[in-house]
């Protein structure tokens, strides 16, 4: 081979050299704070530094107009429930929460679970009732002749469409067998 | 002279003459020597392997079955934390530095590391590190309990434990910077006359590109663990979101750095491999240069690739896909190297010595890891399987049957010619097909767990996870017991092995099988003359004095 061997001072300045390499690397480490922070704010990722929207948004909208509420129930036949919305019709401007309660009694002398399935009319308004709370959700168990009031909690969302000025909201409610 | 100038000097001064070895503890404490500051890190890396494999069966007992049976949650997550930790930085790491000490100098006729005194600093940092961790099982608030990955904002949250861990992580990466700048420059500058770049043996071009890759990115850990550090004590708010800080950027830059880490732990592991399954396939190995491109293209990729580990993170549907097909493109220079080496076994005649049987098994397995990995780094699987037992399952197949079963081989394959003895050859074949039942048995049925849903770092879990749990800690156990067969076997063959001749595996062809068994203790005082074939085979030696 016709490359002189390497001196102690080749090996040291390849040392230097490497270890500049090693604190180039320890800066990047930082670096990337201020590259990091820089791409969030330019792909708008970064949420912590947005400006909070929401409020905003609620002054600046345009009063919507009220959107006329129905509430209803049935059972089928044979079943042992009663159903009772405490209140039958309201309006409510959407983006307003509401609060309606409803009345369920077992009219059977057996302990039995039910539950309630919601439904829409016209069924295309589904989307746009938001419900944050609803005896829906879980299964209900009722003692003998038991009687308890739900609240069914929610919005109409601000995007519902102009044409859709009534809503139906119905519920009706199933024995859950073989839970008792 | 300053006190760095004399760090620097080689310690191995051939005008000297005449060179006792030194004696007792002052040979350890003070050793400049190559060959004994690579047994210290072997020994040092195995009683790693052995805490941190004891914090395994901890973790293991306690999931036998539900319930909390032996350790509180929190201590069980220090276990998780320190186990990882342990194995990452203690056990596989220094494994490899040590090897590579070992075995650099002699596979390219050096007389030593180009710098014997900072090595005796590399290995000496280790120690106390390693002892900070220890310790910090007994402080107030425990070890670190945020896994090894120390996210932000549990790790600037917890109890000195942490910061003992920070500074743990510091030391133990200023020693590997150390270690690494001096592989780089005994490869760059001190191969004997002959022994050219494109023709070096692969464990010394895995070794130094593992070496670039450890400059590169462990001084990124230190610089995100000291932002921890200093969002914990200097009132910064790094990763404080009420301060104004994203724990997500933690992640980012942690990443940065540990998935080029999961190559530092495997590049070595693909070198000494391709050493062994020519040896005992008595051929040479397929695509020499193909593999030394595949070693560098996986270094380089592993760059672009970190973020496979946030996809849950909310990252950008485009950032996904990046990640996603950047990720899986890994697996070509990857499937070169699997093809390569099953290209040398081909029509080779091989035999199946015990290190060929690790190196066998870990084709097959780390290829399993592979696999599993592909399927993660598809973002719509991995949203699914983050963080439960099949990423843990992942992980160890490319861990334990690759870096380690890997070492294993390296350990059996230069044993005879580090000691001048034999090991065991029926122990040592038994540690193997020990080792691949239990492991398979430990940690294939992970995979069935994490699909079902289980997840990774708790102590406790539902139900319908408890057969394969049983089953794994069943396995855990008793892989444990295997490797005190494999300490036996070491211990006993030091000093009771039968002689080695200077070159007992027959299609061995480096450099190293050249010299003496054992290696003198200061092999080529003057470098030999070499011709040199691809992978380091010696064609013609002449020359080069050893004493
Ligand atoms: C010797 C047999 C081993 C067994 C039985 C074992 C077992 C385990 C277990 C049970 C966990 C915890 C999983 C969880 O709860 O998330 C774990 C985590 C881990 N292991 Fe191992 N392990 C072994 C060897 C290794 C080796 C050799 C490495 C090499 C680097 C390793 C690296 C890790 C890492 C990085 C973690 C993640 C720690 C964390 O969650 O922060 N293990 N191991
Ligand atoms: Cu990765």
């Amino acid at each position: 081979m016709d490359k002189p061997p390497a001196t102690l001072h080749d090996n040291r300045l390849l040392l230097l050299k490497l270890l500049l390499l090693a604190c180039v690397m320890f800066v990047f480490a930082w670096g990337l704070i201020p590259v990091y922070d820089a791409l969030c704010r330019l792909t708008g990722l970064g949420s912590l530094q947005r400006p909070d929207e929401v409020g905003s948004q609620r002054l600046a909208a345009t009063p919507l107009a009220p959107v006329l509420l129905t509430f209803d129930a049935t059972v089928q036949p044979g079943l042992p429930w009663q159903v009772r919305p405490l209140t039958r019709t309201l309006r409510a401007v959407p983006g307003e929460f509401v609060r309606v309660d409803y009345e369920i009694t077992n009219a059977s002398n057996r302990q039995v679970v039910g539950q309630a399935i919601p439904r829409y009319l016209p069924a295309a308004a589904a989307e746009y009732v938001k419900k944050l709370d609803c005896f829906c959700f879980a299964q209900q168990a009722f003692a003998p002749g038991e009687t308890r009031r739900f609240p069914v909690v929610f919005v109409v969302d601000k995007n519902v469409p102009a044409g859709l000025d009534s809503i139906t909201l119905a519920y009706t409610v199933f024995d859950v067998p073989g839970r008792s | 002279m300053t006190a760095i100038d004399s760090a620097l000097q080689p310690a191995h001064d051939t005008a000297h003459g005449h060179h006792a070895k030194p004696s007792g503890i002052t040979r350890w404490l003070f050793a400049t020597n190559h060959k004994d500051i690579g047994s210290l890190y072997l020994w040092f890396a195995f009683s790693m392997f052995i805490f941190g494999g004891v914090l395994a069966l901890c973790i293991r007992a306690e999931l036998f079955r539900p319930g909390l049976q032996f350790w509180q949650p929190e201590l069980f997550n220090q276990f998780t934390t320190l186990h990882g930790l342990i194995m990452v930085f203690g056990a596989i790491m220094p494994a490899f530095t040590g090897l590579a000490n070992w075995m650099l100098p002699l596979m390219i006729g050096a007389p030593d590391m180009a710098f014997a005194r900072m090595n005796n600093w590399s290995f000496w940092l280790l120690p106390p590190a390693a002892l900070l961790l220890l310790i910090s099982f007994a402080v107030p608030g425990g070890a670190a309990a945020a896994g090894w990955t120390l996210y932000a904002p549990l790790s600037t949250q917890m109890g000195m434990g942490m910061d003992l861990t920070i500074f743990a992580i510091h030391i133990m990466g200023v020693s590997s910077i150390m270690g690494s700048i001096n592989i780089i420059v005994t490869i760059l500058n001190l191969r004997a006359p002959g022994m050219t770049m494109m023709k070096m043996p692969m464990f010394a071009w895995a070794s130094l590109i593992t070496a670039y890759l450890i400059i590169a990115v462990m001084p990124v850990l230190a610089g995100v663990v000291t932002m921890v550090l200093t969002d914990r004590h200097f009132g910064t708010h790094f990763f404080n979101a009420a301060g104004g800080g994203d724990p997500v950027l933690y992640q980012h830059i942690f990443w940065f750095f540990g998935h080029p880490e999961v190559y530092i732990m495997a590049l070595p592991a693909f070198g000494i491999v391709s050493h062994i399954i020519p040896t005992f396939s008595r051929k040479p190995l397929f695509g020499y240069t193909s593999m030394v491109y595949a070693t560098s293209s996986i270094a380089i990729l592993s760059f672009m690739v970190w973020a496979h580990h946030m996809f849950t993170t909310g990252m950008p549907a485009t950032a996904q896909l990046f990640f996603m097909y950047a990720t899986m493109l890994i697996a070509v220079p990857t499937g070169v190297k699997v093809f390569n080496w099953i290209g040398t076994m081909w029509q080779g005649s091989m035999s199946f010595e015990t290190p060929m049987l690790f190196a066998i098994g870990f084709i097959c397995l780390f290829t399993v890891g592979g696999l599993s990995g592909v399927t993660l780094s598809i973002a719509a699987i991995d949203i699914q399987l983050q963080d439960t037992y099949y990423v843990v399952a992942h992980f160890h197949y490319v861990l334990v049957a690759g870096a380690l079963f890997s070492l294993f081989a390296a350990v059996y394959y230069w044993f005879p010619k580090m000691t001048g003895r034999m090991y065991s050859e029926s122990w040592g074949k038994f540690h193997f097909w020990w080792s691949l039942l239990w492991f398979n048995v430990t940690f294939f049925p992970m995979h069935f767990l994490g699909l079902a849903g289980m997840p990774r770092r708790i102590p406790d879990y539902n139900m319908q996870f408890t057969d394969f749990n049983t089953l794994a800690s069943v396995g855990a156990f008793c892989f444990g017991l295997g490797q005190l067969i494999f300490f036996a076997n070491m211990l006993h063959s030091l000093r009771h092995g039968k002689p080695a001749a200077a070159r007992p595996w027959e299609g061995a062809d480096t450099l190293e099988w050249q010299i003496a068994t054992p290696a003198p203790y200061h092999s080529f005082v003057e470098a030999p003359d070499l011709e040199v074939g691809e992978n380091g085979r010696i064609d013609a030696m002449h020359g080069g004095k050893h004493h």
